[in-house]
């Protein structure tokens, strides 16, 4: 009923008078999307976190569970929260789902965006530790495939690079540098996939039968075709824990420097560094175990992929700086 | 198990939800005009069930109507909106699928259908529920074919996420938006039901605020022509926000049944 009256305004051309309140009446705005895919991942994660095994105490095990092989110092407040957890588990697990819920609200809501993603990098570093045991990279036992170095750091690290300013001077070349500025993003996708490829080169996941394991071990409780694709990938690289862990640090590697490429040859990065996302999540992650009751989140690769097209090379990006002025949201967050 | 407070919350929402609907319903009075009523009226009675047939699922106490009834129900609602769809993909092409004003009331009601044709029996006894569950969403089956459940889930979490982008900026469909609603016009601004807007007012209102020229062209879209003489107030209960906030309380909540039905 609310839309019978609602008035569409026809495509304005080019430039011209009518591109320009096409542009403020909020025209696609690069960051603005990635952000909204952001706050769609969050309020997915709050509605994963009322799961029925989220309110047993599979959960609080699951949260003492990433204690073991990390360094006392991080080992013990994550040992201390999963008893708390443990002891309140109904209120405090529908405490964490509504914070995420929240979370993803916020950041959709134009006028808290500020707000919700300041809070969900301060959240995510919490949950990092207390949820994640720092992803497990300080125990060695993680790889890339599995999720490292833990899905939440990485929506911290997106709320980081999406977040809603622009640092004066010439126009950003991809959207992630916007808000930090180019150097600065450059030097976070180098460290990521570099510290990537150097995890997935670890004895652990070199050993022969290591990626044929993980694999299969991702099987259970998914449903047949899922579990059947699985299966096949994990023959595929059976004894070959070597030779694949070779050739996904290599791609890795290709996506680290790929940022500093020249632009014909950046324009290529994003690309393999989303068909890595899509190959680890689709066989490494089973999309998540999301359809396993269990998922808290849907692991790295929908966020390796989102990180992807932040660093997208993009007209659109330097649009926005260039004339901060004719952008609708960012007035909105300013107001 | 989930615990039944949290259920009841979800359940809470959906009342009012409802409540919502029918107030809207009432205060349109779609049956007076004559000319297409339920063109006027769908996406608010189709809210107004929605909401009804999740409070039964969530709380089976609160069940109205057995699961063959809703399934039927939600039947005969996916057609009608893909019907409605397809009528907007003829003027907009797939835009009407990615933006267009019926294609989530469309998403909607076929995961509703979903929910209801392919939950599984339970494991538990009891009675109430949806479709012969027990108990409450904690005892009650799961879905068969997961992974519509998750496609749905994600359709529904996007619908949302953009509806309250939209709401709360003056994004690409101003229509939604409370600043535009802040913007003052002479024309029936932000009209809701049965309320044609003059030609341009939203428009060059929001323009006019943002310093910028005005579209030199405003037309209606996806929209059903308005009899004459409807009422042209979109305030109060019949203000639009009002019907995209329903949308996305629904949308929130049924995307939380499907993935706990998982």
């Amino acid at each position: 009923m609310s839309e019978i009256a609602a008035a569409r305004v026809r495509p304005a051309r080019r430039g011209g008078p009518d591109a320009r309140a096409e542009a403020a009446r909020g025209a696609p705005d690069v960051r603005r999307l990635l952000q909204l895919v952001l706050a769609g991942l969050w309020l997915l994660d709050g509605v994963l976190q009322y799961q029925a095994f989220m309110f047993s105490k599979g959960f609080s095990d699951m949260l003492a569970h990433s204690a073991s092989g990390n360094p006392g110092v991080v080992a013990r407040p994550i040992a201390w929260d999963a008893t708390l957890v443990g002891h309140h588990l109904a209120l405090l697990n529908a405490l964490f789902a509504t914070s995420q819920l929240l979370l993803g609200i916020g950041i959709a809501w134009r006028p808290t965006v500020r707000v919700a993603l300041a809070a969900s990098v301060a959240w995510s570093l919490g949950v990092w530790w207390f949820g994640e045991g720092f992803g497990m990279v300080l125990t060695g036992d993680v790889s890339p495939v599995s999720g490292a170095p833990g899905a939440v750091i990485l929506y911290a690290l997106l709320a980081v690079l999406l977040w809603p300013a622009d640092r004066p001077g010439k126009p950003a070349p991809f959207t992630a540098a916007r808000a930090v500025g180019t150097p600065v993003a450059r030097a976070l996708w180098l460290v990521l996939w570099l510290s990537l490829a150097y995890i997935a080169m670890l004895p652990g996941n070199r050993a022969p039968q290591a990626l044929h394991d993980m694999i299969a071990g991702m099987t259970d409780g998914e449903p047949g075709w899922l579990a059947a694709l699985d299966r096949g990938a994990a023959s595929i690289v059976a004894h070959q824990g070597l030779a694949a862990s070779i050739v996904l640090a290599i791609a890795l590697v290709i996506v680290a420097v790929g940022v500093y490429l020249p632009a014909p040859a950046a324009r290529g990065t994003p690309v393999l560094a989303i068909v890595v996302a899509a190959v680890i999540w689709v066989f490494g992650q089973a999309l998540g175990a999301i359809m396993t009751g269990g998922a808290t989140d849907l692991n790295s690769g929908p966020l390796l992929a989102l990180l992807a097209l932040a660093y997208w090379p993009s007209r659109a990006a330097g649009r926005i700086a260039a004339a901060p002025s004719a952008v609708a949201d960012e007035g909105i967050a300013a107001s | 198990m989930i615990p039944f407070w949290v259920l009841d919350i979800f359940a809470a929402v959906m009342l009012v939800v409802a409540a919502a609907s029918a107030a809207r319903l009432v205060a349109a009075r779609p049956w007076q005009h004559g000319m297409r009523p339920a063109a006027l009226a769908d996406i608010d009675v189709a809210h107004l069930l929605m909401a009804i047939a999740m409070t039964g699922t969530l709380v089976p106490s609160l069940r109205t109507l057995p699961g063959g009834v809703w399934e039927v129900v939600f039947g005969v609602m996916t057609a009608w909106f893909g019907y409605r769809v397809a009528r907007d993909a003829q003027v907009s092409g797939v835009r009407a699928l990615a933006g267009g004003h019926c294609a989530p009331h469309l998403v909607h009601a076929a995961a509703m259908l979903y929910m209801f044709v392919a939950v599984s029996a339970p494991a538990v006894h009891g009675s109430g529920g949806m479709g012969g569950m027990s108990g409450s969403l904690s005892s009650m089956g799961t879905l068969g074919l997961p992974f519509l459940a998750l496609l749905f889930t994600l359709a529904l979490v996007g619908y949302s996420i953009w509806d309250l982008d939209q709401l709360s900026g003056p994004g690409i469909s101003g229509h939604h938006s409370l600043a535009f609603a802040r913007v003052p016009a002479p024309g029936p601004v932000l009209a809701g039901v049965g309320a044609r807007p003059t030609a341009g007012t939203e428009v060059t209102a929001m323009a006019a605020s943002v310093g910028v020229p005005a579209p030199a062209a405003v037309e209606p879209a996806g929209a059903a022509p308005v009899p004459a003489g409807a009422p042209a107030d979109g305030t109060g209960v019949l203000a639009p926000w009002v019907a995209t906030s329903c949308r996305i309380a629904m949308g929130v909540t049924m995307a939380f049944m499907l993935v706990i039905m998982i």
